[in-house]
């Protein structure tokens, strides 16, 4: 056994660095790049605490008196939140030049930006509904500021302002299912949920069902499912570029790890009811993203759209997981580690391009690109075959595992209207790249010099997400897609760990 | 006499007038009050749920709740002066919805 210090360090570093850097900011020795490297810092340590006992399977409540078991350290939320610390730490190592570059950011954003990570930190570590509630606030209220940061520009002001008037109804929803809940259960811990679904009848229940359908409003809210996605082409594009990649990869994959945490644990018998409901929420997400991202013209707005069918895809999986708990919840858990290399991949690569180049937006001014940036080019295709979902990718894989455990849970139509929607997305992912390599450049200026590690790291991310895609059948011990598989295993069998 | 249920009701209540007043109010100020009305309407069925099993957890929530309710209203305040500054006009219509 380790002591128990060791279980929450990761957070402890995390929640003080961010505590650090907000005191450094009135200093103005402190540069935005200086900023960013402690905020680095404390993020590099707290992933190495990750990894001391990483093939063991353990599950334990450090501090249990203090916490009052409200907080778990598990495989589960070891994994979930290595995820989450490589999506910022990526966000701050591609950013830094976008940072330095735009006008309007300080210091304190790093500082927002730790305390945002601390708290999606702590929702996958969380195991009671109030505790969730006050993860989830703490890195909503951080991403809503960090979305306005920039607050000469009305676009920041105004993404900012409807997320924040939305996400703080969703987190009403949220809380008025808690409290139905607790006045069925008397208990708002999880795992206390779940045993007394397990000792009581059906009939009794049913104000605990309406609890979680409030939940899981709060829950399609914010992974923008079907009827509650408006908001998110919106807010994605109004926010700044590194923003919308941490919301996109990471915050989408800390509302996961929790909602996966409250239904495998043990509310399987809620999901029955709500299977009919998700069946038809899948469709018209899937549905709806497609044509939502069809419709674009300005890239950022088309990854936005296409966050929304990536979202379908994770809920094909997602209804799957009463029937193949295992397979389809560490192809959850999978796919958002492939979702989130993609989509940081693509999201850092325009914010780089954006920051230091003539400001591109649409896919017309991308006309050419390949003949002015060809390595850029060639990373900015990997990027859109990986979230195509194209073999030798490591969104094929993902999407693979989708699929396969939706049609072993007998939901065969799913997964043929996900191929579709797979399709489909060829559509637009591969416009880019036709329009960046078969069009001549319109006016073929000179070429700025590059400049910054940015390029490196996301030149390091378009290769993960290649020898994610082959790499195992080349090297067979260097770690790679198998091993975030046997880990995401082990993560859901540490949340059957009694 | 007054029971749990009385309370609950009383709460489902005050969250119906925080949604409509979401939905219907076009002042930001106003917006930001029903949002409130909703967080405190969540807060009496907590304490009432509290009393009723006898249980100090959800009185202590109901603290909690104040709390965020709190920061959030202030980002919201910080951001509405924030936005009367430059447009000089605190109604929902003056953000102009982004188009796609």
């Amino acid at each position: 056994m380790y002591p128990d210090f060791l279980y929450i360090a990761p957070l402890v570093f995390v929640g003080f660095g961010g505590i650090l850097l907000m005191l450094l900011s009135p200093f103005k020795q402190i540069t935005i790049r200086m900023a960013a490297f402690i905020a680095l810092f404390f993020m590099l340590c707290a992933t190495g605490l990750y990894f001391y006992n990483i093939s063991e399977l353990y599950s334990y409540y450090p501090y249990a008196q203090t916490f009052g078991s409200m907080i778990v350290a598990d495989n589960y939320s070891a994994y979930f939140s290595t995820i989450l610390l490589a999506g910022a730490i990526f966000t701050i190592l591609i950013g830094v030049h976008y940072f330095e570059k735009n006008r309007g950011f300080t210091t304190e954003f790093f500082s927002l930006f730790l305390f945002s990570l601390f708290g999606m930190m702590l929702l996958v570590h969380a195991t009671e509904l109030i505790t969730v509630l006050i993860a989830l606030e703490i890195a909503s209220l951080s991403l809503y500021v960090m979305i306005g940061f920039q607050k000469h520009l009305d676009k920041r002001m105004e993404a900012s302002f409807r997320y924040l008037v939305l996400g703080s109804i969703s987190g009403a929803f949220f809380l008025l299912g808690t409290a139905f809940i607790y006045a069925n259960t008397q208990t708002t811990k999880i795992s206390q949920i779940g045993i007394f679904i397990q000792n009581n009848p059906q009939s009794d229940v049913m104000l605990l069902i309406m609890g979680v359908c409030f939940i899981f409003i709060t829950f399609l809210f914010k992974i923008a499912a079907f009827p509650l996605q408006n908001w998110a082409i919106d807010v994605y594009d109004g926010a700044p570029y590194p923003v919308t990649a941490f919301m996109a990869g990471t915050f989408k994959a800390a509302i996961f790890g929790f909602i996966l945490r409250f239904v495998l644990v043990d509310l399987e018998l809620i999901i029955d009811f709500w299977d009919n409901i998700l069946y038809v929420v899948i469709l018209l997400t899937l549905l709806y993203g497609s044509f939502l991202a069809i419709i674009q013209q300005s890239l950022k707005r088309m990854l936005a759209a296409s966050s929304i069918v990536h979202t379908g895809y994770l809920l094909i999986a997602f209804i799957s997981i009463d029937i193949t708990g295992k397979s389809a919840a560490s192809s959850i858990i999978f796919y958002l580690v492939a979702y989130f290399l993609s989509s940081m991949g693509a999201f850092g690569l325009l914010s780089y391009i954006s920051s230091d180049d003539k400001v591109r937006i649409t896919y017309e001014d991308f006309r050419g690109f390949a003949h002015i940036r060809p390595y850029m080019a060639a990373m900015m295709s990997v990027f859109m075959l990986s979230l195509a979902g194209i073999p030798s990718t490591i969104g094929f894989i993902g999407k693979f595992y989708i699929f396969v455990a939706a049609i072993e849970s007998g939901y065969t139509l799913l997964a043929v209207f996900g191929i579709l929607a797979t399709f489909v997305s060829i559509y637009y992912y591969f416009r880019l790249i036709a329009i960046m390599y078969f069009y001549p450049s319109a006016k073929m200026q000179d070429v700025p010099t590059l400049h910054g590690m940015a390029p490196y790291f996301i030149g390091i991310i378009s290769l993960i997400i290649i020898w994610g895609g082959i790499g195992n059948t080349l090297i067979t011990y260097f770690p790679g897609v198998d091993f975030l598989m046997d880990m995401a295993r082990l993560a859901y069998d540490s949340l059957q760990v009694k | 006499m007054i029971g749990l249920a009385h309370y609950l009701v009383l709460s489902g209540i005050l969250f119906s007038i925080g949604l409509f007043g979401v939905m219907k109010r076009k002042n930001l100020l106003m917006l930001f009050f029903s949002t409130e009305i909703l967080l405190n309407a969540v807060n009496i069925g907590f304490v009432a749920v509290g009393r009723f099993y006898g249980d100090m957890s959800g009185q202590i929530f109901a603290f909690f709740i104040i709390a965020v309710a709190a920061s959030e209203v202030a980002v919201g305040l910080g951001l509405i002066v924030l936005w009367y500054k430059r447009t000089g006009s605190i109604d929902l219509d003056s953000l102009q919805m982004m188009k796609g």
